[in-house]
């Protein structure tokens, strides 16, 4: 079983970045010298990730005003709609809204990834909002179908991966919170299975992977192991992995143990004693360790200091046969 | 009190006036501060026009009038402001605050502030982390009251942070580090208990305590994150009556924006909440009916009063008189005691212009005026 640490969604930015956007916002500073600030930061995390060994590289999403707003803004079809509160939490997002299908403007999203011109860090991440999830949470006018919306959405990310995987990114995980937090059903079901058979066709044979958070996983599980992925993550902070029947079909396992609703710091010893015995149960290919719900719940500090434990959970998981 | 069918209250903050902002930080007026201050006291009056201190202020010596005196003139400005739109409760428009949590928590021992979080876009807020035992340095916004009560002509009604809404928007680590383990969702659910119940015990309660010895008859607890955890209602409950507990004042808890539903009937466990003030005009909107929800009230058999959002704090469009008397004889024909209803806005109205916010605040006044109508010519 191989064992990977990394990041599992947008980073929180750091004080000084929280003081040079809010001068953006009061015209005390100029948009150059913010972007040069997020060239800095962006540096920052990667070292982070360097010097814990959090592979593949993310590189910390701290431009993205949401997870929704590179398409919102850059795909056709979109504008960009109200404050709309981010689950059950104190944090808001601007709910795209769909006028009419949704048209993909080659290369417009790979401009807001972070990393994008850093071709010598590898492997690389891209982590991208799930095709259940956005249709999900957009307002969509377009007269489309919520289940066709879905598909198609998957087609677009798909169009996405196979653009981003000739500039070098290997892995591609896609952000799933509504899976979990909103299961669908019946044909909504199916629409989202057809979605990610649309994204593993594009992805040939590079790693893919559904993150999911701000639910149990539990109610979600038998769907979530139909769907043609090589991970599935799930939130420990919300679900007992350990009650989740293992998938008929050996493959990757996430489990987000690093809990972004508090600032406390886990115990690296009580992470590996957890993720062992639900390795011994589930018998994944890999198993992903990182955070369930994005970390950018958290100021930068806490963020930082909660990471620190990864490398001791990589090797305690290794000594007990996982290879990191 | 008043013994009027309908009276009518504010519910939160309003929009600071510019001159405030500029007169704070000790920068002179510019003329469109300058006449805004003018017209609205010769509007309202707050302070004498012949004050010396405000010629100054009005002049060119606008920083020799300080921060505190500033500050002051905005609370007796909104007090008046709110007063002179017919309100039968009224405070100073929340003019001294500028947020609801941070204030709060920096009176607390056992707090530590970890840094900013992002909200949405560039906009953050500074979170603090509960690291020890919860203890109150002083009872807080005592100083606030007084002022208010020493000048309102109407009823103050003083607004405070509950306790559930500290602790949520808190990082929890002393209660939730004292369970040992893995963090589950249970161990949590029980720790953030122990956090609500403990601020509640050790800084609300004596802040509340202080307030009512000082005269403050109307308290108004704001839960705003009551909403967002509708599983943890009864945690909310718990957290209101240790907050309460033994305390005499009418205690209003006000939660805004959030689906009721699911508060139901966990929520009801508040005992000492003598009304629920919360939005209903928002969500009336678009053929949809906002009152509907009201009737979980008759089905849970909950008799107490209804602070009845009537003004949506989030459109320009000021309500017609009409209107608020159509939601106000709603709201009546829902819960059959027309004595149980208090009419509001939804929320604060400080996302509104001063001059929107007063045009809706008056509307209402006459709305109420015109429901009491209606029913007296009913009983005529």
């Amino acid at each position: 079983m191989q064992v990977v640490t990394s990041l599992t969604g947008a980073f929180p930015r750091s004080e000084a970045l929280v003081q040079a956007t809010r001068d953006l916002d009061r015209g005390r500073t100029t948009t150059e010298a913010v972007n040069e600030l997020y060239l800095r930061t962006e540096a920052e995390v990667a070292q982070v990730e360097e010097r814990l060994g959090l592979e593949p590289r993310a590189g910390g999403y701290l431009r993205w005003q949401d997870l929704f707003r590179p398409f919102a803004e850059t795909w056709e079809g979109f504008t960009v709609g109200p404050l709309t509160r981010w689950f059950e939490t104190n944090q808001f997002f601007r709910q795209p809204v769909l006028h009419a299908p949704p048209a993909r403007v080659a290369g417009a999203v790979a401009n807001w990834l972070p990393l994008a011109g850093a071709t010598e860090v590898r492997p690389r991440k891209a982590i991208l909002p799930g095709p259940y999830t956005f249709a999900g949470l957009m307002d969509n006018r377009s007269g489309e179908t919520s289940e066709a919306l879905i598909h198609r959405l998957g087609r677009l990310l798909g169009e996405e991966v196979r653009d981003l995987r000739a500039v070098g990114y290997t892995t591609f995980q896609f952000q799933e919170p509504l899976l979990v937090n909103r299961p669908p059903e019946g044909p909504r079901s199916e629409a989202v299975v057809a979605a990610y058979q649309a994204i593993a066709a594009a992805a040939d044979g590079s790693t893919t992977a559904i993150w999911t958070y701000f639910g149990d996983a539990g109610p979600a599980w038998p769907l979530l192991t139909r769907l043609p992925v090589s991970v599935v993550g799930v939130d420990l902070s919300e679900t007992d992995v350990l009650q989740l029947a293992p998938p008929g079909e050996r493959r990757g396992l996430g489990l987000g143990v690093i809990d972004p609703h508090t600032s406390l710091v886990e115990d690296p010893a009580e992470i590996v004693r957890l993720a062992r015995s639900i390795a011994e149960r589930q018998r994944p290919t890999t198993l992903w360790i990182g955070s369930g719900a994005p970390l950018d719940l958290l100021p930068w500090e806490p963020a930082v200091r909660k990471l620190h434990g990864l490398p001791a959970v990589r090797q305690g998981l290794a000594a007990s046969g996982g290879n990191s | 009190m008043t013994d009027r069918l309908f009276p009518t209250q504010e519910i939160g903050s309003l929009m600071k006036p510019r001159w405030q902002l500029l007169g704070q930080r000790g920068e002179p007026l510019d003329t469109a501060a300058q006449t805004d201050f003018a017209r609205w006291n010769d509007r309202l009056h707050f302070v004498p026009g012949d004050d010396p201190m405000v010629r100054k202020f009005l002049g060119d010596r606008s920083r020799e009038v300080g921060a505190d005196t500033v500050r002051d003139w905005a609370a007796l400005f909104l007090l008046r402001y709110l007063e002179s739109t017919g309100l039968d409760r009224v405070y100073d428009g929340e003019a001294r605050r500028i947020e609801m949590y941070e204030y709060p928590v920096r009176q607390m021992r056992g707090f530590q502030f970890v840094g900013h979080v992002r909200s949405f876009d560039n906009k953050y807020y500074l979170k603090a982390a509960g690291t020890g035992e919860v203890r109150l340095d002083h009872p807080y916004h005592v100083d606030e009251f007084e002022f208010v009560r020493d000048h309102a002509r109407a009823t103050p009604k003083l607004p405070i942070t509950g306790p559930y809404t500290l602790a949520d928007w808190s990082y929890n680590e002393y209660y939730l580090r004292r369970y040992p383990g893995w963090k589950g969702r249970e161990v949590r659910r029980r720790a953030q208990r122990d956090f609500v119940v403990e601020i509640a015990k050790q800084a609300i309660r004596p802040t509340l305590a202080a307030l009512i010895e000082k005269g403050c008859r109307v308290i108004q607890v704001d839960e705003p994150a009551a909403g967002t955890h509708p599983e943890e209602a009864d945690i909310v409950a718990e957290g209101f009556n240790a907050a309460t507990e033994g305390l005499d004042a009418e205690f209003l808890m006000h939660i805004c924006f959030s689906d009721y539903r699911p508060l139901f009937p966990a929520l009801l466990e508040a005992k000492r909440v003598h009304q629920w003030a919360w939005e209903f005009a928002n969500r009336d909107t678009d053929g949809r009916d906002g009152y509907e929800i009201l009737k979980l009230f008759n089905e849970y058999g909950d008799t107490r009063q209804i602070g009845l959002g009537v003004l949506d704090p989030h459109r320009d469009e000021v309500e017609s008189p009409e209107r608020v008397r159509d939601r106000i004889l709603r709201a009546v024909k829902i819960l059959g005691d027309p004595r149980r209803i208090w009419v509001n806005p939804d929320c604060g109205l400080r996302t509104r212009r001063l001059e929107v916010a007063y045009a809706k605040l008056q509307n209402m006044d006459r709305g109420a005026e015109l429901a009491r109508a209606e029913l007296a010519g009913r009983a005529g």
